[in-house]
């Protein structure tokens, strides 16, 4: 078996790229209209919507960065995933229910549609839409890089494409999200999700099971060689500290209310009480696929630290050389595919998201009306959002890296900081004006450009998500209670009442 | 209560920055955020964190306290008034101390580690981790109980969706 490693890790891949296209084109007769499209007609149920959602948590970062993260600073990353449980419960309490509510009432297909509802504010709805596509556009540009640089790793190793460019690797995983994408719209995005979604839970458990049988000591020894190295760094706040995982603990734990291409998935589920069971289904499928995460870099840090092999060049190359070291030809294959599967699902909710801005909410919000024919327009820009990302991504790695990195920072800490207040809080506090959500969207993004433009160090390793997060909650109640007592539409307060 | 719930969490919203801001002016000691490791490129160590938790211990100490009471006062703010019994009350407040009591433990413990140098282990992890890796994620997992478990009770009753469909009738009957 280990004489066809190459062959069997390329052979998993490509069976599970293939059944990503079959779904995109079983999608495609199910995609008749625009909210077929954006939010599949809100027909899904509990376990498709739960595997959907937990599979857009979890980026290609969970899988690449976040073992990379643990062997570079121990045990602050943790912080990350452990606090899962708090995000996705408070994720529910105060999103869920009214968002799908106001979904139905008014018809929302984009989390822009439910902001200008909310606040019946056109520039509100700008406002949101317009950080959203900042925030696709650098998502999808590095998750396009990510699949790409891995998919070239893994051709290279074969005879065939040993010289194959990263060029032709960007055309070519990019073609299968573009296809399932633009052939079956969130339908296929959902879908492919409850694929991509159990490949990761098969591979998070498979690699606890190979990680804990590392050391003949399980986990307990590993943590010992690292605490023996560096006590800190098998601490809760590890190498980089108490603030900076404290933040991480604010950002990640309360912002997830606050990403767009998770809570969209709120508004899609077919039953409001189906919400019951989906909180948990998803909580346990984020949690097990995640058990990666710390397992690899713990296990990966606690090895090279005693010696048992080279320090690797990159932290991120945490993963793979754990999979070449101590992983199976098979179980190797599992978690590419896994990998790809991350990668994929987040990338396909984004560039939906991403789709609904542009030819949903911009236009609504400049002209007043949406445009003509949105499902051709849906699918058109689709490919062209992909290609600008694509574009991007391969700019940022042959000639500047600022493009993306500055893209990349309207991340996950931009959107917790800037729709965390208008959304999440909005949804269930009358008094929140349209001022307040200007104010506390402006803010968070100023912010985030600013720090990241002049390369603004904050002390104690306070990083500029947390301090645009704080601000922008200070800003939405301050501005919120200087201003008028907002009117509300009167189906809108009687969501809020209820 | 209803109106003076917002304005309590706008209290702790501030004292959050207030504590954010007072841990941003603390003189800093060398590697508050870690240091390059002695032997192992592309690696961080920890450095002096006795240091660290001396100069601004105290106030993450609160910063976090302050965040769990956020992250439950919204839990609260999030149930319509009519559905905020004295038993959710109740659940809230276990769902406040098993958070806090998670947190003084691990805080308290990493503390005793930096003094002694010695620590127990629990299923794989120094304490002070353990409760970290457990702890926060049990502590997490009694709100979620409390949503799925008493979702009729207080998110969202058979009542509640007989409103919201007697709503849409009503949205759907003035657009025709």
């Amino acid at each position: 078996m280990e004489a066809y490693r190459h062959e069997i890790i390329l052979g998993t891949i490509i069976l599970y790229m293939s059944l990503c296209v079959l779904i995109g084109l079983w999608s495609m007769g199910r995609t008749r209209n625009a909210s077929d499209f954006f939010i599949a007609g809100r027909t899904l149920g509990p376990i498709v919507v739960s595997l959907a959602l937990f599979a857009s948590t979890l980026s290609g970062f969970g899988f690449v960065g976040g073992p990379g993260l643990v062997y570079s600073i121990g045990v602050s990353s943790f912080w990350m995933v452990v606090i899962s449980a708090t995000a996705f419960g408070l994720g529910f309490f105060l999103v869920s229910k009214r968002i799908r509510m106001i979904a139905e009432l008014r018809g929302c297909m984009t989390i822009p549609d439910v902001i200008a509802a909310r606040y019946g504010s056109e520039l509100a709805r700008l406002l949101v839409a317009v950080t959203i596509v900042l925030g696709v556009l650098g998502y999808l540009a590095t998750q396009i890089l990510a699949m790409s640089v891995v998919m070239q790793a893994i051709l290279a190793d074969t005879e065939m494409f040993a010289d194959i460019s990263l060029l032709s690797c960007v055309v070519l995983s990019s073609t299968v999200l573009v296809f399932y994408c633009v052939t079956g719209g969130v339908i296929a995005s959902v879908y492919t999700d409850v694929l991509q979604g159990l490949v990761m839970m098969v591979a998070g458990f498979l690699i606890l099971i190979t990680a804990m049988q590392t050391f003949d000591g399980g986990l307990r020894e590993a943590s010992e060689i690292v605490l023996a190295d560096d006590g800190e760094s098998m601490m809760p706040f590890g190498a980089a500290g108490i603030i900076t995982s404290l933040g991480w603990f604010f950002i990640f734990g309360i912002g997830l209310a606050g990403q767009p291409h998770i809570v969209t998935k709120m508004m899609m589920n077919k039953n409001l009480a189906d919400n019951r069971s989906i909180l948990p289904l998803s909580l346990l499928g984020y949690v097990v696929a995640a058990l990666l995460w710390i397992s690899i870099g713990l296990v990966m840090r606690a090895v090279v630290v005693s010696g048992g092999a080279e320090p690797l060049t990159l932290p991120d190359d945490a993963a793979a050389t754990f999979l070449a070291l101590f992983a199976s030809p098979l179980l190797a294959g599992i978690v590419f595919a896994a990998l790809f599967a991350a990668i994929m699902s987040t990338s396909d909710a984004f560039l939906n998201i991403g789709t609904a801005a542009i030819i949903h909410d911009i236009p609504r919000a400049v002209r007043g009306r949406p445009v003509e024919n949105e499902l051709l327009w849906a699918r058109v820009v689709t490919v062209i959002l992909a290609v600008v990302a694509a574009g991007f991504a391969l700019f940022s790695y042959y000639r500047d890296a600022t493009l993306v990195a500055l893209l990349g920072a309207f991340g996950w800490s931009t959107f917790a900081a800037s729709l965390f207040p208008v959304l999440a809080i909005g949804l269930n506090w009358k008094r929140a004006t349209t001022a307040g959500a200007v104010a506390a969207v402006s803010s968070a993004l100023a912010i985030n450009f600013i720090v990241q433009l002049a390369g603004i160090t904050l002390p104690w390793g306070i990083t500029g998500g947390l301090a645009a997060f704080v601000t922008s909650l200070v800003l939405f109640f301050g501005v919120s209670y200087a201003t008028p007592l907002p009117r509300l539409a009167r189906d809108i307060d009687r969501v809020m009442e209820i | 209560m209803d109106r003076v719930l917002p304005y309590v969490i706008f209290a702790v919203v501030l004292a959050m920055a207030a504590l954010l801001l007072l841990i941003g002016i603390t003189e800093a000691p060398v590697n508050a955020a870690g240091v390059a490791h002695d032997t192992i490129p592309a690696m961080q160590a920890g450095g002096d964190g006795a240091a660290r938790l001396k100069a601004i211990g105290g106030y993450a100490f609160a910063f976090n306290c302050m965040l769990l009471l956020f992250a439950i006062l919204l839990c609260v703010l999030s149930v319509s008034p009519g559905k905020r019994t004295p038993a959710f009350f109740g659940w809230m407040t276990i769902t406040f101390a098993v958070n806090i009591l998670v947190w003084q433990q691990m805080y308290f413990q990493h503390q005793a580690f930096l003094e002694t140098g010695d620590t127990g282990w629990f299923l794989g992890f120094p304490t002070a981790t353990a409760w970290q890796v457990y702890g926060v994620w049990f502590a997490g997992v009694v709100m979620i109980a409390i949503y799925s478990a008493g979702f009729r009770r207080y998110i969202l009753s058979e009542e509640d969706e007989r409103r919201f469909e007697e709503l849409l009738r009503e949205s759907r009957d003035s657009q025709e």
